[in-house]
C-alpha cells in the first residue's frame, strides 16, 4: 500500500516545521505551518522589537530614517554572514573569513593609493587575494584534514600576521580612498547605500543555488552525513574545498566595501566582523529551514539583531545595552531550537552517534 | 489481550502481583497513533519478551518506561506496586527500571572502568581523587559476575561486541545487587553474531536468576523461544495477545506478529544465471581484512557474502563498490576493460550500506530528499533542480518500492526501519544500475517488510539486475541468493551454488572455517 499524497488535516505544527516539510510536501506550500512560531519565531522577535520600540520612543523609532540607519549600517555584517553560509552548510567553519576581509580591504585601498589602480581592479585583486586565503584553507582543512574550526583559526592568525607585517599596522588612509573608492558602498540607491542591494542579491543568489541546484542539495548532505553523502557518490571533499573558495571571495568583496565604507584601508577592519556573522548564521538556521543554514534566515537575523541595536541607540540606552541585547536574544533563540532536538531521542541518539563515530575503530 | 499475570509464566507463583503493570498507555504522535491502550504485565523473576514487526510501537513503548517520551493522559504503570509517572519525561523514572538501550549508550573511547564509573560513581578519597585501584577492582569484580575477561582500560572500541553488550548490561545494573526490579534489553542481540548470542542469552539468565524481571526486545524470533516465559506481541500499537511461550512455535508467533500467514521459509527460487554474460569481474582484491578475493558476477544473479565478523564479508562488498580506502585489485564491469579498484566509482556501483543510520540515512532530509540524492543531476540542466522531474521521480519510486510514508516530504526519521531501507535501496537503483551491491538487506526490518524487501530484489533480478548480497543474517542469503561465497580470514574458503545453499551447511562452512 502505498500513500502518496500527504493529508495535512493532522499534522501539527511539530510535524510540519521539519525541515524541509514545510515547501517540500506535496510540493506547495503549507501556510499555517510556515507562518508558526517554530518556522519564523526570529520574525516575530523582529515585530515585537519594533512594537516594543515604536512605543518606547513614538518621536523617533517609527521613521523611514531608522529602517535606513538599519539597513545601511548593517549591510556588511549581512555580506559577511551570507559569505559563511555554503561552508558551515557543510560543517566547515570558516574563521578565517574576518582576516580575509581585514586582507583583501587593505589590498584593495593599497592599490588605490599607491599604483591609482581603476576601482575594478582593486575589487578583483581584493577577492584574488582573498581566493588564495581560501585555496590555503583548503589545502589545511581538505588534504590535510586538519579539523575546520582550528584550521582556519590558524589560518586567520597567519593571515593577521602577514598583514601586519605589510602594513606596520598603519591603517591606509589618503585622500584617494575619499572619491569614487568610497562611492562603491557608500552612493545610494532607492534611499539605501549600494551594499545593502548587494547583500539583497547575494541573497537570492545563495537562496537559489541551496534551493535549487544539485549542488546546494549535495552541500546539505554533505554537512549532515559525510558518510552517506560519500556513499551517494557524492565528491564530500571537492565540495568542501569549493566552498571554503566561495567564503573566501565573498568574504573578499565584503572587505573591499568595508575599506570603502571607512574610506581607508585598516589592517584589523575586519576582526570585529567575526561574532557577528557566525551569530547571524546560526539564528538564521533557526528560520524558515530549520537547521539549515540559509540565506534569508541569515538576513532575518541581522534585521532582528541590528533594529534592536538601533532602537536602544534611539532610547538612549546606555552602551552595554547592545551588547547585552545581542546576547540575550542569541541565547533566547538557539535556546528554543536546541531544547526542541535534545528533547527528542533521535536527537539524542544523534549526538551520541555523531560524538562516538570518530572514535569507532577503522573498519 | 491477556491480563491473566501472574496464573501462567513458569517463574513466577500463581497470583503473585506483578512487577511491572502498565494499563491503557497510549501515545499519539502527529498523524498516527504509535500506542493505542496497551496493558500488559511482567511478573517476580520472568524473562519477558516484546515482540512486533517495525512500527508495532514496541521501541515506543521502551521510550516511555525510559523516560524518552510523554505517555498520553490516562496512561499508567506500577513497578513494585508504586506508581509510576508516565507523563513526565524525567531522565529515569524508577532506580528499579533499567535499561540497555539498541546502541548501548556506552563510550566507546573509554574503557570499562570509566564506563560503569559513569553511570554509578567514582570511588573517591578524601580530597576527591578518584582511587584508581579500588575502582578497577569493583570493575572487574562486576564484570567477573557475568564471566567477562576484559581489558579493563582498553578503550571499548576495540572490544568485541558480545563485550561491548555485557558492559552496558553491567553498566545499567551498577548500583543493584540483585532483587525486584526490571531491566529492560532492547533488541541486545542485533549486532552479534550467531555464536555470541548463547553467551549472551546465558548472561541474561543469569541476570534473571539474581531476581531480577527482564524485558526482551528482539526481532530474532528463534531467541524468543529459548529464553522468554511469556511473550507479548505487539501489532500496529496495541497488544495482540500476552502468552507463554510453551507451545508456541515461530511460524505462530510470526503470524501473530503479522496477522497473516507467513512464509518464514520464502525462498525467491531465481535460475542459475549459467551461460548469462558475466557483468562483474574482480581480481585479487586486497585490504586490511581482505588477502585476495576473485569475484565473478553474472546478469540476473544474487551472489552472496556469508562469513563471520572479520572474515571480510563486511568489507568485500565496499570494497567492489570503490567506498573502501585502502583497497586494491582490479575490476570491470560490462567489458569495459579493467580498471584498478579505487577508480571503480566510475563503473556506477551503487552500494546500501550495512549501517543504515550511520552510512545511509540523512535524518535531516526528507524522504524525497533522501531517495534522490543521487540521481541530482537528472532533474534539469546545468546542475539546476527542477521540482516537478524531482517529485515524479519519487512519486514513481515509492510506489515501485511500495514505501510507506504520510508523504515524500515527510522526514526520513518517521519511517519504520523497513520503509528506510526500502528509500536507501530506491535511491540506489534510481541510478539504474547494472550491478547493485547490497549489505545487510534487513537488518532491523520487520518480518513483513523483510519479504517485501526479498521479493523485490529478486524481481529485480529477474528483469536482469545482478547483486552482491553480504549478510550476517543467513535468513537473507537461503531467501535470494543463487550462489554464496563463504568468506574467512579474508579469503573465500567455500562457494554454495543452488540446492547447497541450506542454513546447515552455511553455519557449517563459516564455523568450520573459522577453526582453521
Amino acid at each position: 500500500m502505498t500513500t502518496q499524497l500527504p493529508t495535512d488535516s493532522g499534522r501539527s505544527k511539530r510535524a510540519l516545521a521539519v525541515p524541509g516539510s514545510v515547501q517540500h510536501a506535496a510540493g506547495r506550500v503549507n501556510w499555517r505551518a510556515g507562518l508558526s512560531v517554530r518556522n519564523i519565531g526570529a520574525v516575530y522577535v523582529l515585530i515585537a522589537i519594533c512594537v516594543v520600540f515604536s512605543i518606547w520612543a513614538p518621536q523617533t523609532f517609527p521613521q523611514v530614517a531608522t529602517i535606513r540607519q538599519v539597513l545601511d549600517g548593517n549591510a556588511i555584517t549581512a555580506l559577511a554572514g551570507l559569505a559563511l553560509i555554503i561552508p558551515l552548510s557543510t560543517r566547515t567553519f570558516d574563521l578565517s573569513f574576518a582576516y580575509v576581509m581585514s586582507l583583501s580591504g587593505v589590498t584593495a585601498a593599497h592599490l588605490v593609493v599607491s599604483d591609482n589602480v581603476n576601482l575594478v581592479l582593486a575589487l578583483l585583486a581584493g577577492i584574488g587575494v582573498a581566493l588564495i586565503i581560501g585555496v590555503i584553507n583548503g589545502f589545511v582543512v581538505v588534504v590535510m584534514r586538519i579539523d575546520s574550526f582550528i584550521g582556519t583559526l590558524a589560518t586567520g592568525s597567519l593571515v593577521q600576521a602577514f598583514i601586519s607585517f605589510v602594513t606596520d599596522n598603519n591603517t591606509i588612509n589618503n585622500l584617494k580612498l575619499a572619491g569614487s573608492f568610497t562611492t562603491m558602498s557608500e552612493g545610494t540607491f532607492g534611499g539605501v547605500i549600494y551594499p545593502v542591494w548587494y547583500a539583497l542579491a547575494l541573497a537570492i543568489l545563495l537562496w537559489l543555488f541551496m534551493e535549487y541546484t544539485a549542488t546546494g542539495r549535495r552541500l546539505y548532505a554533505t554537512g549532515f552525513n559525510p558518510d552517506a553523502a560519500r556513499l551517494a557518490n557524492i565528491k564530500v571533499n571537492k565540495l568542501r574545498f569549493c566552498s571554503l573558495l566561495t567564503s573566501a571571495a565573498i568574504s573578499g568583496f565584503a572587505g573591499v566595501m568595508l575599506a570603502s565604507s571607512l574610506s581607508s584601508g585598516d589592517p584589523t577592519a575586519g576582526t570585529s566582523y567575526l561574532l557577528p556573522a557566525f551569530a547571524t548564521l546560526f539564528v538564521g538556521a533557526t528560520v524558515f529551514k530549520q537547521g539549515r543554514f540559509n540565506a534569508w534566515g541569515t538576513l532575518v537575523a541581522v534585521l532582528m539583531l541590528g533594529t534592536g541595536t538601533v532602537g536602544l541607540g534611539l532610547v538612549a540606552a546606555p552602551l552595554w545595552a547592545a551588547d547585552m541585547f545581542t546576547g540575550v536574544v542569541l541565547i533566547a533563540a538557539l535556546s528554543a531550537n536546541a531544547f526542541q532536538r535534545s528533547s527528542t531521542l533521535r536527537g539524542q541518539a544523534g549526538q551520541f552517534r555523531r560524538l562516538t563515530a570518530r572514535f569507532r575503530p577503522a573498519s | 489481550m491477556s491480563m491473566g499475570f501472574g496464573s501462567e509464566g513458569p517463574g513466577s507463583a500463581p497470583l503473585q502481583p506483578p512487577l511491572l503493570r502498565i494499563t491503557g498507555v497510549s501515545k499519539t504522535f502527529p498523524g498516527t497513533v504509535a500506542l493505542d491502550n496497551v496493558s500488559m504485565d511482567v511478573a517476580p523473576g520472568e524473562i519477558h519478551a516484546l515482540v512486533g514487526q517495525n512500527g508495532s510501537g514496541k521501541s515506543t513503548l521502551i521510550k516511555i518506561l525510559a523516560g524518552y517520551h510523554q505517555a498520553d493522559p490516562g496512561s499508567l504503570a506500577w513497578l513494585n506496586g508504586e506508581p509510576v509517572d508516565l507523563a513526565s519525561t524525567a531522565g529515569s523514572r524508577h532506580h528499579r527500571l533499567r535499561f540497555v538501550h539498541q546502541d548501548l549508550g556506552l563510550f566507546l573511547e573509554l574503557g570499562a572502568v570509566d564506563n560503569l564509573a559513569l553511570r554509578g560513581e567514582f570511588i573517591t578519597d578524601a580530597v576527591h581523587r578518584i582511587r584508581w585501584k579500588e575502582q578497577a577492582d569493583a570493575t572487574r569484580e562486576l564484570l567477573g559476575r557475568f564471566g567477562l575477561d576484559l581489558d579493563l582500560h582498553k578503550p571499548l572500541a576495540e572490544a568485541t561486541p558480545v563485550q561491548r553488550t555485557v558492559v552496558a548490561i553491567a553498566a545499567a545494573l551498577v548500583g543493584w545487587e540483585g532483587g525486584p526490579g526490571l531491566l529492560v534489553l532492547d533488541e541486545p542481540t542485533a549486532v552479534l553474531p550467531p555464536h555470541d548470542v548463547a553467551k549472551l542469552l546465558e548472561i541474561v539468565r543469569g541476570v534473571r536468576d539474581q531476581g531480577t524481571s527482564i524485558l526482551y526486545v528482539s526481532h530474532r524470533l528463534d531467541e524468543v523461544f529459548e529464553i522468554a516465559d511469556r511473550v507479548t506481541v505487539l501489532r500496529g500499537g496495541r497488544v495482540v495477545e500476552t502468552r507463554p511461550v510453551q507451545g508456541l512455535d515461530v511460524q505462530a508467533l510470526a503470524e501473530l506478529m503479522v496477522g497473516a500467514d507467513v512464509d518464514a521459509g520464502y525462498r525467491a527460487g531465481l535460475p542459475a544465471p549459467d551461460g548469462r554474460e558475466v557483468v562483474l569481474r574482480a581480481r585479487d582484491v586486497r585490504s586490511r581484512f581482505l588477502g585476495g578475493v576473485d569475484v565473478e558476477l553474472r546478469e540476473g544473479e544474487v551472489l552472496g557474502v556469508a562469513g563471520l565478523p572479520g572474515s571480510g564479508r563486511d568489507e568485500l562488498p565496499y570494497a567492489l563498490a570503490g567506498a573502501l580506502a585502502g583497497a586494491t585489485g582490479q575490476v570491470e564491469v560490462s567489458g569495459q576493460g579493467w580498471l584498478p579498484l579505487r577508480k571503480s566509482a566510475s563503473f556506477d556501483i551503487p552500494i546500501v550500506p550495512a549501517d543504515r543510520g550511520r552510512e545511509a540515512v540523512i535524518s535531516e532530509f526528507s524522504v524525497g530528499e533522501n531517495l534522490t540524492l543521487s540521481v541530482l543531476d537528472r532533474f534539469g540542466k546545468f546542475g539546476w533542480l527542477r521540482r516537478r522531474p524531482e517529485r515524479a521521480l519519487v512519486g514513481q519510486w515509492m510506489s515501485t518500492i511500495e514505501v510507506k510514508a504520510t508523504g515524500s516530504g515527510a522526514l526520513i526519521t518517521t519511517l519504520s526501519g523497513g520503509n528506510q531501507q526500502k528509500v536507501m535501496m530506491a535511491r540506489c537503483l534510481a541510478r539504474d544500475p547494472r550491478v547493485l551491491v547490497l549489505c545487510e538487506p534487513t537488518a532491523g526490518v520487520d518480518v513483513g517488510t523483510r519479504q517485501a524487501i526479498y521479493e523485490f530484489i529478486a524481481d529485480r533480478a529477474r528483469a536482469g539486475l545482478s547483486l552482491l548480497v553480504s549478510s550476517s543474517d543467513t535468513g537473507d542469503l537461503l531467501a535470494i541468493c543463487t550462489r554464496v561465497l563463504v568468506m574467512c580470514n579474508g579469503r573465500v574458503v567455500r562457494e554454495l551454488v543452488g540446492d547447497e545453499i541450506t542454513e546447515q551447511t552455511l553455519l557449517q562452512a563459516m564455523e568450520e572455517t573459522e577453526q582453521v
